[in-house]
């Protein structure tokens, strides 16, 4: 009997989806719960707008039973994946402390403190954040299925393959740039925070801004010209977690036991790294995928700094047969 | 002889122009218009006096906006430039109302936290030509009563109990250019630098309208 994974990890997958759900779901609700913030502090339900009048209402029924004062205790969860704090504690993106110091040209204590818990823990899991976090992955999966439906409905769809190091010239650039003008270049070209931004200012401030733009072209991007392409080759906070977590301690390794060369675990990464011949790499950001897909259990974690060299063929396969020279049962 | 003539016509016309502009020109020339300094575009409290700092070291999350309890802070779309995602207040809008919620949550050195009496907004300036009280057009003290600092910022003059002078304690927070009834709004918010009494561009008055 060959090694069975820990039956969970096949489930992980489920569990990524919910955890992305859940937080996009928490980017929507922050700008409303401000909005019902602000209707509270002026005192003045009986002048609002019917429509107002609903969403205070709403916001009121759904908040009740945590908090007793909301106009205080609402402010314990603000901001988004950008940079966020909870109960007096800030969090920020290693890529926000990045464009700051480059931007500004000094270090601010503080600042840098709020991005060490997403360091270390890029560090133990490698680019989690992209897999498990980031509210643009939740969108670009969706688009990235609707892709394969317009696939299979007989549309052309681009899927051109490009160096995968362009996203670390893109994180070099855009500091460059930030150095020399002096601006936070990296808010505006990295869709996690676009996305945060975009939907506060949707419900909040009354519209989007040129933000939405750039995301919608993100989006043509991986619908006509490379799957998962801007993740892929473009985003540089994927490239800045992929060189923090470069000696990751938790990786995906495949079990060649019960690997029988289906290759779905290398159709289904969505950053086109190929598990099949244990090419995972820094990018690879722990979403298990293909852990979920794999049909003969194969995949599972270990725990050690570098991945392991290329195993050979599955034992399940055709091939390591035929290279063992064992007799085909079937034939 | 014709070009004796022509040139006559031509100096007769200059003069008609020159003379039909002067009204305008005088009027151009001599309109108490106020200095056009007023700020419309304030950084929220606490904020760094160097703007281009404070471009720097803010990396355009919105905490500052999403904390603010009257939503007064708003964000520099693509009118800002460079500035794109950074907050700014209009307090011809919606004023600020000093509860420093912005500065405490801020996550880096754009807004650092400062006692309320420290905030360096900016200073409010008065038209005490056109403001109803100084005009004697009638009695009115909302900038007054609505000034969260008091007394140290804004009080009513001592001979006219409704005649608005801005203090030096002023920070600059804009609610009484948020509150003020009058449609051109007689009161707005000047670099601190600046007298808080509003001077005019007219020859030989030196400083406020007399009154």
């Amino acid at each position: 009997m060959t090694p069975r994974p820990f039956f969970l990890w096949k489930h992980l997958n489920k569990l990524r989806w919910m955890t992305l759900v859940s937080i996009f779901v928490m980017l929507i609700l922050i700008p409303y719960l401000h909005v019902y913030q602000t209707f509270l502090a002026a005192h003045a339900y009986d002048l609002l707008l019917p429509e107002e009048k609903q969403l205070y209402d709403v916001m009121e029924i759904i908040t009740r039973p945590f908090v007793n004062d909301p106009e205080e205790q609402l402010d314990a969860i603000k901001g988004s994946t950008w940079s966020g704090t909870f109960w007096g504690f800030q969090i920020s993106d290693p890529l926000a402390v990045v464009g700051q110091i480059a931007g500004s040209l000094k270090l601010y204590w503080p600042f840098l403190l709020t991005a060490l818990v997403p360091f270390a823990l890029s560090a133990l899991f490698g680019p989690f954040f992209c897999g498990w976090i980031c509210p643009a992955t939740l969108i670009y999966e969706l688009n990235t299925n609707l892709g394969a439906l317009l696939r299979k409905a007989g549309l052309h769809i681009g899927n051109k393959r490009y160096d995968r190091r362009l996203k670390y010239v893109v994180l070099l650039l855009g500091s460059i740039i930030a150095m020399i003008t002096g601006s936070a270049v990296f808010a505006g070209i990295y869709p996690p925070a676009v996305i945060g931004r975009e939907i506060y200012y949707a419900i909040a401030l009354g519209g989007f801004g040129s933000g939405a733009v750039f995301f919608l072209m993100t989006l043509l991007l991986d619908l006509l010209v490379a799957r998962r392409g801007f993740c892929r080759y473009l985003c540089p906070g994927g490239a800045l977690y992929s060189l923090i977590g470069r000696f990751r301690l938790f990786r995906i390794k495949r079990v060649i036991e019960n690997c029988n060369d289906c290759a779905k675990c290398t159709s289904i990464c969505e950053f086109g790294l190929d598990p099949l011949r244990d090419n995972f790499g820094q990018e690879c950001n722990n979403c298990a995928a293909c852990i979920a897909i794999c049909p003969t259990d194969a995949m599972t974690f270990y725990i050690s700094p570098r991945d392991v060299a290329y195993q050979g063929p599955g034992q399940l396969g055709p091939r390591y047969r035929r290279d063992m020279g064992i007799e085909d049962a079937a034939a | 002889m014709r070009r004796r003539s022509f040139l006559s016509w031509l100096v007769y016309a200059a003069g008609m122009l020159a003379s039909a502009a002067m009204p305008v020109v005088m009027s151009r020339a001599l309109a108490p218009a106020v200095d056009t300094n007023r700020k419309t575009h304030l950084r929220p409290p606490g904020a760094l006096t160097d703007d281009n700092a404070f471009i720097a070291s803010c990396i355009g999350c919105g905490l500052c906006g999403e904390i603010c309890p009257p939503k007064c802070i708003k964000f520099h779309k693509r009118d800002g430039g460079s500035q794109v995602s950074t907050p700014y207040i209009n307090p011809e809008q919606k004023g600020c109302t000093l509860c420093n919620k912005c500065m405490q949550v801020c996550p880096t050195d754009a807004l650092l936290e400062v006692p309320v009496r420290e905030v360096d907004m900016g200073i409010a300036q008065i038209d005490r030509s056109a403001c109803y009280p100084w005009v004697d057009t009638g009695i009115c003290g909302a900038c007054v009563s609505i000034c969260p600092l008091g007394n140290s910022a804004i009080r009513f003059e001592l001979w006219n109990q409704y005649r608005p002078v801005v203090q030096q304690g002023c920070v600059g927070c804009g609610l009484c250019v948020e509150v003020c009834p009058h449609p051109s709004l007689p009161i707005w918010v000047v670099e601190r630098s600046r007298d808080p009494v509003a001077r005019h561009r007219v020859s030989g008055s030196q400083g406020a309208i007399p009154f």
